[in-house]
């Protein structure tokens, strides 16, 4: 996988998190992966189809995932990761690789995205399809967000 | 569209005509007019339009408060708006709110219809999708498994819904793109997916690691041949489908879409396996 599929992912998350309230954004380590990833919290994919293919894959623990709809929601108080909550960092995936997709197209890569399915558990194993995942960590006012990204 | 059904919001009565003009000239029903809010809210209710073309200064409320409250009676009315101001802040608003399009006043009347044209195909597209991608799904899932494990299944269960639900074990997720976004899963338990492997292979799968690999093979035959079914029907969906992501864990849950699914769970020798499909309407028709 090619390491310049990873910018625009970068790119988005600092233009977008601001947009939502978030203050200080920071990049953290960029580290590959093997295929399988085991993490204990919220899962977001997307998948991404065009002149590159394959599977975008966010993840926050649980307790991070409702501070950050907390903070969508003009600090609305989220006790629980219900419906809103739900909505709230399902849209923002949605937001962030949207935003990464129209990077993409701006250096000629066309790339089109699927609806993000989220899913939350514990001990999940997420099984991607390139043999190679490059998993980018940033912070959004230190709620740490990991993006695993997988494209052919 | 042929049933078309218009509203116009304007507080100008210079241009509702001239709006009206164009629709009717075209052979669009223009049910009622509205100047405020309360009208808005009314002269929805009452005449249950398909598309409203909507000002976006009006007295004691604007164009993106009435599109909301539009939208809180029925949120699959199209909104279009037609204003003289016209930047790229006011549209991104304007898209926020869900609206389906921007035009700029002096209404051009090809302009107009264009897009009138535009936003109604895309509709009726979506809803020609929607009445047939259950039946492509499972039968395409029927198909797979039949041709590769050489068993029947039967759905005991189908509906549509827009609830969370557990994962049984094993999620087999699968992106799809195209004319509309969207997603299928596949939900079972990992026994049954072992056994599932044991029967496509003809043996023990040697591991965690292969069975894996053969119910993510399965997934990207279901979900490509249902989206070949689909776009045999109708080459306008355009569908096509990302590689499968897949999650085991304990206590999955999955959590709803922002859009109804279909959800049929089909009973199959190896074990129940739930095939979950869904499409977004999504708004294509901004240039």
């Amino acid at each position: 996988m090619d390491v310049k599929y990873i910018n625009p992912f970068i790119e988005s998350f600092t233009t977008v998190m601001p947009q939502l309230g978030f203050v200080t954004i920071q990049k953290g380590t960029v580290s590959v992966k093997g295929k399988q990833l085991v993490d204990t919290g919220v899962f977001i994919v997307i998948g991404i189809v065009g002149e590159v293919k394959g599977n975008v894959v966010y993840f926050i623990t649980l307790e991070h995932a409702k501070k950050i709809a907390s903070t969508m929601m003009m600090g609305m108080p989220v006790e629980e990761f219900d419906d809103m909550a739900q909505s709230a960092v399902s849209e923002l995936a949605n937001m962030l690789t949207a935003t990464a997709a129209t990077i993409f197209s701006n250096v000629g890569i066309t790339v089109d995205i699927s609806t993000p399915t989220m899913l939350y558990g514990n001990d999940v194993s997420v099984k991607m399809n390139a043999t190679r995942v490059i998993c980018v960590e940033m912070t959004a006012d230190h709620h740490p967000f990991h993006i695993n990204i997988s494209l052919e | 569209m042929a049933d078309l059904r218009i509203v116009i919001v304007d507080d100008s009565p210079f241009s509702i005509a001239v709006i009206r003009g164009v629709l009717e000239d075209a052979g669009f029903e223009v049910v009622g007019e509205a100047s405020s809010l309360e009208e808005v809210k009314e002269v929805v209710q009452r005449t249950k339009p398909n598309l409203v073309t909507m000002d976006m200064t009006l007295p004691g409320t604007d164009g993106l408060e009435c599109t909301r409250a539009i939208h809180s009676i029925d949120n699959t009315i199209k909104v279009i708006i037609i204003s003289s101001m016209m930047d790229d802040e006011i549209v991104q608003e304007a898209k926020k709110n869900k609206a389906s399009g921007y035009i700029q006043k002096p209404v051009d009347s090809d302009e107009l219809l264009t897009l009138v044209h535009r936003i109604m195909d895309h509709e009726e597209l979506f809803l020609s999708l929607d009445s047939e991608f259950s039946d492509a799904f499972k039968e395409a899932l029927l198909d797979g498994i039949n041709k590769m494990t050489k068993s029947l299944l039967y759905f005991k269960e189908e509906s549509f819904h827009h609830e969370e639900h557990s994962s049984a074990g094993l999620t087999i997720i699968m992106g799809i793109i195209g004319g509309f976004s969207g997603r299928m899963l596949l939900d079972m338990k990992m026994e049954t997916a072992g056994r599932i492997a044991s029967a496509v292979l003809k043996r023990i799968p040697s591991g965690n690691e292969e069975i894996l690999a053969v119910i993510g093979e399965l997934a990207n035959i279901i979900s490509g041949n249902s989206c070949s079914i689909l776009n045999r029907k109708n080459k306008a969906y355009g569908l096509r489908v990302a590689p499968p992501t897949i999650m085991h864990g304990e206590q999955v849950h999955i959590s709803a879409p922002s859009y109804k699914t279909f959800s049929a769970l089909a009973e199959t020798d190896f074990g129940d396996i739930m095939i979950n499909v869904g499409f977004q309407r999504g708004d294509d028709h901004w240039m």
